[in-house]
């Protein structure tokens, strides 16, 4: 066996030494040839080039890659709005009550807790740290919301609660990757790609993806939440602003009229199906489409993100800041989007990383404040979602990318001046709203100072596959192949939450 | 030394052909020789071969039974008859050409020896093909039909499944376990064909184990080879069930893992065990979803979607498993009464139709009664005043009702009432006066959403802490 192994070790080392710096650039030669003559045969038919009455085959995507498509099986809702709370806000001061906790407040963290678990910045033995909010059941379920917020209290029935959400990421970058593509390294793209991917949108004026952000910044993973991983880049999430213009530029010049400016796209148009004629490549096709929905769009989209002319009554439910940038007007273009057709809206809301180490991110302050900025305009996206038969085709998910310790956090082992509590994903509360959701269920609980899952504990790939099903689709089977394997949101991961479906 | 003994069984499936084919070329030449009687020097020589081929085919068959753990029961009739068929072309071949004297060659009738010789080798050959194949590879591509005729009924495996109001009751082994074995495990480790020595076709094969021992360590899956080997990468050489096969389910291989968890309990009930019903969900039934109606309808082509697309309606099929189809003039502003027309070939479809902001009148509802399967309508933003919107009534399936924004009238809510299967109307923004208070409907009582909902001011909405 020995003797054999030789030789073919002999083998292949005489095998790389015949190969010279000549032999490689002629196989590079080669090689790019037939890449080259590979992309001639793919993409375009020239037996059919110069024959105008000759038809290929073209499926409705290949000219439009957002044309709309059915779903596998039988979907529950047709939209989704995803209310993204960037920097992850406290379950503790929000949905889940630890009387407990209340008690103990002040008292050091028992080393059991602590042992083999990593913090972002707690470090030492902190102190535990009592809710500081105050908590009543609300509605038929009886599901507990906090004083900070009032107006969620009135719609609590509408939504049910995911209680012991898990996720192994303890930093906002990662995490909130992990949130919305399904893995906290780049590269993967996000529910709302996916979703268009496979659906594509019904209106053909619209994006099929669109995001919106508030708080001041854009999420810490940067617009990767929103990217198109190795799906086709239109299928990224298309940010709108909700401050001056939606989109950047898309006004037309200043001395160009509409029609200077359709004469312009038309003639463009033109060359490229001359173009197609001759050369029968799909793609052009898609060129065109897009050059025509782009032009489509410089008026579609600045109606649908106009709140102005919505009627003042709806305005004030929403607690909308005209013309600036708020979350509330955010939740207001939310429902005119999701009305008009749009498959997947994001909204991302940034300054709830509450630490304690300012008043801004204390609990009891800035904190606060934040919950009060939500309150209202959640409140009112899911009534007038109802109100226009809206909520029962649309999802509604609400959640940040982890939660926070019950423990005050003391960074550099220093007690903070304000009240804060570090990251912590063990088990955090998310929601959901809408089609096929069972109203005012709750799964999943804590243990008594809301630590870890002591039952119905389920991760971000399980709240994913959830998603994916109201959808319509089977989180197994859909998949995009890339890289010699098939790719899924959930990866090899999830399943549907049963206790909170209809 | 078992290397090689494995390598030479192995050879047997082609050796096989060899004896076979010359067998069945001397049978040949000896009918077309019956009236001449010139080739019997060559035709000995044939069944010469055949029988040297058919002894080393015997010797090689042997070694295969030895070493792939075949049962004797299973492979005992081929065997015995391939020796035969040795034998007999041994005979044959010196009843045509002995080297040497022997006084009963001329005795032996030769059409007897022929017969007999292509009954062996047809038979043998058959036996042999039934153990690879498995007995019912030759009549398995026959329609259902003839095989019902035939008494020969399919054998359709399929997934166990538990009654999700009685889930508790089902016991772990009886009703998941050895199914999930029956359909996974058992076509090799049955009592035929018992590869490793395993059976897994009833309780006393599971705990007997195979050839290298127990396969189940009670309380302890990760050190039972039943499952450890379910869970080893696809590409090991341990991995069970082969790679080739069709593999358990992660739900399946989980109630493995369970069961042997459990102490591989043979009659404890899932109730018993305290198991929680987490891990049964994919062994429920799954739901029917009852959004749409239960009748079935003829699929439309995509030639005529194409068509429809054209004329500016968004179209699609509700799932790529229902014929039903969605119809939404969401692209289509221009809409009117006359185009309802354009519809009419997929009029038993359409279950799913939205008119909003379009142009509609009152003269719709007669046209839309034409949709027998309708459940969700949608005219929102438009200007029907509800006049004859009785006739929707013939609408059996009506569920949704969306009349937003219209100019709805007082006076026709009544007509809605009586609408057999109507759930919601949605009325906001419509003349009509809410009424002060709004009762819960009762079951199969129309509910009437007419919006306008609040949240008014409270204290707590300026304050900034």
């Amino acid at each position: 066996m020995n003797s054999l192994d030789r030789l073919i070790k002999e083998k292949l080392q005489r095998e790389i030494q015949a190969k010279t710096r000549r032999h490689f650039i002629k196989d590079c030669v080669t090689g790019m040839g037939g890449l080259a003559l590979g992309s001639f045969f793919m993409s375009c038919n020239s037996f059919l080039g110069n024959n105008e009455k000759a038809k290929i085959k073209l499926t409705e995507r290949d000219i439009n890659p957002l044309a709309s498509m059915a779903p596998p099986l039988p979907p529950k809702v047709k939209s989704v709005i995803y209310l993204h709370m960037a920097g992850a806000p406290s379950q503790l001061e929000m949905f889940d009550y630890k009387p407990t906790l209340h008690k103990l407040n002040n008292q050091p963290c028992p080393q059991s807790l602590l042992e083999g678990k990593k913090f972002a910045f707690i470090r030492g033995v902190p102190k535990l740290l009592g809710p500081q909010a105050e908590f009543k059941q609300h509605g038929e379920s009886g599901n507990w919301v906090s004083n900070f917020l009032p107006h969620f209290s009135k719609v609590v029935d509408e939504v049910a609660f995911l209680k012991a959400v898990n996720t192994d990421q303890f930093n906002h970058g990662p995490a909130q990757l992990l949130m919305h593509t399904g893995s906290p390294r780049l590269g993967r793209p996000s529910i709302g790609s996916w979703v268009t991917y496979g659906l594509g949108s019904e209106n053909q004026n619209l994006p099929g993806f669109v995001v919106l952000t508030s708080g001041g910044k854009t999420p810490d993973a940067g617009k990767s939440v929103w990217g198109s991983g190795f799906l086709p880049s239109v299928y990224q999430g298309v940010q709108c602003r909700s401050k001056g213009d939606p989109v950047l530029y898309i006004d037309d010049p200043k001395g160009i009229t509409r029609n200077l400016k359709k004469s312009t796209i038309d003639a463009i148009n033109n060359i490229n199906k001359k173009e197609f004629n001759q050369y029968s490549d799909p793609e052009i096709l898609a060129r065109i489409n897009q050059y025509e929905m782009a032009y489509r769009m410089q008026t579609a989209v600045p109606e649908v993100m106009n709140i102005n002319n919505e009627p003042e009554h709806i305005k004030e439910m929403y607690g909308v800041e005209p013309g600036k940038e708020s979350f509330a007007n955010n939740c207001l273009l939310a429902r005119k989007l999701i009305e008009d057709g749009v498959r997947y809206v994001q909204l991302f809301d940034w300054g709830w990383d509450s630490h304690g180490t300012a008043h801004d991110t204390a609990l009891n302050l800035g904190f606060r404040n934040k919950c009060t900025q939500i309150d209202r305009p959640i409140s009112a996206l899911l009534l007038d979602l109802k109100q226009r038969g809206l909520l029962e085709e649309t999802l509604v998910v609400w959640g940040g990318e982890f939660g926070r310790t019950p423990m005050q956090e003391n960074r550099e082992g220093q007690e903070n001046a304000f009240k804060g509590r570090d990251h912590h994903g063990d088990a955090f509360t998310m929601w959901m709203a809408g089609g096929g959701i069972k109203k005012g269920a709750s799964w999943g609980l804590t243990d008594e100072i809301g630590f870890s899952a002591l039952e119905g504990q389920v991760s971000v790939h399980d709240v994913h596959a959830t998603m994916m099903h109201l959808m319509g689709f089977d989180h197994e089977q859909f998949t995009f192949d890339f890289q010699g394997r098939p790719f899924r949101l959930t990866d090899v991961e999830g399943h549907v939450i049963h206790e909170i479906l209809a | 030394m078992e290397v090689i003994q494995q390598l030479i069984g192995r050879l047997h499936t082609v050796v096989v052909h060899l004896p076979i084919g010359f067998i069945i070329a001397g049978l040949l030449l000896q009918w077309y020789d019956r009236k001449n009687n010139e080739w019997s020097k060559i035709i000995g020589l044939i069944f010469q071969w055949g029988f040297i081929f058919a002894t080393v085919a015997c010797v090689s068959g042997y070694l295969l039974y030895k070493s792939e753990g075949y049962s004797f029961d299973t492979v005992k009739f081929h065997l015995w008859l391939g020796i035969v068929t040795a034998l007999f072309s041994l005979l044959m071949y010196l009843r045509l050409v002995a080297p040497f004297k022997i006084d009963f060659r001329e005795r032996l009738p030769l059409v007897l020896l022929s017969f007999s010789l292509l009954f062996l080798i047809s038979f043998t050959g058959h036996l042999g093909g039934n153990i690879t194949h498995g007995s019912d590879y030759l009549i398995e591509p026959l329609p259902s039909s003839i095989k019902t005729v035939l008494g020969i009924g399919p054998e359709v495996y399929e997934m166990p499944t538990l009654d999700e109001d009685h889930w508790e009751e089902a016991v772990l082994y009886t009703d998941l376990v050895q199914p999930i074995l029956n359909n996974r495990c058992v076509s090799c480790h049955n009592a035929k064909k018992e590869k490793g020595e395993l059976q897994l076709e009833e309780e006393n094969g599971i705990l007997k184990g195979g050839e290298d021992g127990e396969v189940i360590e009670p309380n302890d899956p990760e050190n039972s080879a039943l499952y450890a080997r379910m869970i080893l990468p696809l590409e090991h050489e341990d991995h069970m069930p082969p790679k080739d096969k069709t593999q358990p389910s992660i739900e399946e291989i989980e109630i493995i893992k369970t069961w042997i968890a459990n102490k591989n309990s043979f009659d404890k009930s899932l109730g018993e065990l305290g198991l929680k019903k987490e891990l049964f969900y994919s062994f429920f039934p799954k739901k029917k979803d009852d959004t749409y109606p239960d009748v079935t309808v003829a699929e439309v082509s995509a030639d005529t979607i194409a068509a429809i697309k054209k004329n500016g309606f968004h179209v699609e099929k509700i799932s790529e498993e229902s014929n039903f189809i969605k119809v939404s003039c969401i692209n289509k502003p221009s809409f009117a009464d006359g185009d309802f027309d354009l519809l009419s070939s997929v009029k038993n479809q359409i279950v799913y139709l939205d008119l909003g902001e379009t142009q509609i009148t009152d003269a719709i509802f007669e046209k839309i009664t034409s949709l027998p399967n309708l459940t969700v309508l949608k005219m929102d933003n438009t200007g029907i005043t509800g006049k004859n919107i009785i006739a929707l009534e013939k609408l059996g399936y009506l569920k949704n009702l969306n009349l937003m924004g219209t100019k709805f009238e007082e006076p026709y809510i009544a007509d809605l009432k009586g609408f057999k299967k109507l759930q919601k109307v949605y009325l906001l923004n419509t003349p009509i006066t809410k009424p002060d208070q709004i009762n819960r409907p009762k079951e199969g009582e129309v509910f009437f959403d007419y919006g306008g909902y609040e949240l008014p001011k409270i204290a707590t909405d300026s304050i900034i802490y």
